[in-house]
């Protein structure tokens, strides 16, 4: 089986079972309004201090949307039993956890389509090509890590608590490099370029471990 | 007296002797005063818990590549032995920052990768505490200790870029005094003997353990799925 077609069969399959339930992105948009409004009353802001603060929301809110996104992936999976029944084809588990990944990627895509406005609106950031640009990349670590982390929890017990734990710690090196670039976008200092770098290096790194880990991860 | 009894005796004369050392032989630091003396088991304590973590890691990628079951224990052990030995560092690193630094703690490079380190195995300890023991719990916590191993250098060098505060090495600098540099360097061998003893122990505990765990289950059946709702 091309593993091409697999992993883009997986991704149509998620994509087309959350376009039928209409069930996290609903509530990811609200978790994220509410995240700015929380942020919004955590912190005294106005016209001068928030776009020193705005950075700091956005990665906040971003990483927990995403925890709670990366939590749903394998839900249904789990509840029918389907990930068992993939994996009994002779579909590779890379192409499997590829297709799984994209489909986090999307899901998380429409999160900072939320976001990234939202915060425009709420907090007078510039809305730039950097910003979103910088986003982007490091979104694309973040699912890898992510779904690979909900395919660990999904097989352990209390995986609503373990999720977070696992996954935050190697969200670091993305929200550092991640916040230097938005903050230096944004007009605080920080030097974008060397972020942009580290953030395309982070991405590489991590797509190809997870890709190495995903068989031992997924296989029974 | 058993023989882990006898090696556990040992390591800690060995500790009480480091002791000793730190407190009558070594000198006192002319600018920082007798809290200086700290240094000594802060910075031993820190290279044993990356051995012990590097224990982990090696035993993780010997584990995925020929489910190895001697190779997890001591994987198991080192993230138990390393976790006590990070959290040595962080609160004596903590005790000597306040008069020194004038605060506990700083956003540091160093800081803060430790921090992350000790987040890290803490999450792999839970993981093997919360997944099925066998096969599956076995792999799982080893992708997590290898990943943990990865990400501490990145954490460090990425905000090494940006700030730091915690002083560099300086036994390769050769900055210190001969007397100073015998007594660390006695203390370091002696706490890498401490946590090679207590790694040791620690996996004769795993091996029990999972002995008494074949005799409970013979056959371990490891499954996924949550049972299925009854409609």
């Amino acid at each position: 089986m091309n593993p091409v077609r697999v992993a883009f069969a997986v991704f149509r399959k998620d994509v087309r079972s959350e376009w039928r339930t209409r069930e996290i992105v609903p509530a990811l948009a609200q978790f994220i309004v509410l995240a700015l409004l929380i942020g919004n009353f955590g912190f005294v802001i106005d016209r001068t201090n928030a776009a020193n603060i705005a950075p700091g929301i956005l990665w906040l809110a971003l990483v927990f949307a995403g925890l709670v996104a990366f939590g749903r992936t394998f839900a249904a999976e789990r509840e029918q039993a389907s990930l068992d029944a993939m994996l009994m084809t002779p579909a590779s588990p890379v192409a499997i956890f590829a297709g799984k990944a994209l489909a986090a990627t999307a899901l998380l895509i429409v999160c900072e389509a939320v976001l990234l406005p939202a915060l425009a609106i709420f907090f007078g950031t510039p809305l730039s090509a950097d910003v979103v640009f910088a986003v982007l990349l490091a979104t694309i670590g973040m699912a890898a890590l992510g779904v690979m982390f909900a395919a660990i929890v999904a097989r352990v017990r209390a995986r609503e608590l373990m999720l977070p734990l696992l996954t935050l710690p190697l969200w670091i090196p993305f929200v550092i490099a991640g916040g230097t670039a938005v903050q230096s976008a944004m007009g605080l200092p920080g030097n974008y370029q060397e972020a942009i770098g580290l953030l395309i290096d982070f991405d590489i790194l991590f797509v190809v471990l997870t890709s190495l880990a995903a068989r031992f991860v997924l296989d029974e | 007296m058993n023989r882990y009894e006898k090696w556990a005796a040992g390591a800690v004369a060995l500790m009480l002797v480091a002791g000793a050392a730190i407190f009558f032989y070594a000198p006192t630091d002319y600018l920082q005063g007798p809290v200086q003396r700290i240094f000594y088991l802060h910075v031993s304590s820190a290279i044993a818990a990356y051995g012990c973590f590097a224990v982990v890691l090696l035993g993780g990628l010997i584990y995925l590549r020929n489910e190895n079951a001697v190779a997890d224990r001591f994987a198991r052990a080192g993230a138990l032995v390393g976790v006590i030995f990070t959290t040595i560092t962080l609160v004596m690193g903590m005790l000597w920052a306040k008069p020194i630094w004038g605060t506990f703690w700083t956003w540091d490079a160093r800081l803060t990768s430790t921090l992350v380190l000790w987040i890290i195995y803490v999450g792999y300890l839970l993981v093997r505490r919360l997944a099925e023991p066998g096969r599956q719990a076995a792999r799982l916590a080893a992708v997590v200790g290898i990943f943990g191993f990865i990400d501490v250098p990145i954490v460090h060098f990425s905000v090494t870029w940006w700030r730091t505060q915690h002083p560099g090495p300086v036994i390769v600098n050769d900055a210190l005094p001969a007397a100073m540099l015998g007594t660390f360097l006695f203390t370091m061998a002696c706490t890498l003997v401490l946590a090679g003893v207590m790694v040791w122990i620690r996996y004769r505990i795993e091996t029990l353990q999972d002995e008494k765990l074949h005799l409970a289950e013979p056959v371990q059946v490891v499954t996924a799925r949550e049972p299925e709702p009854v409609p």
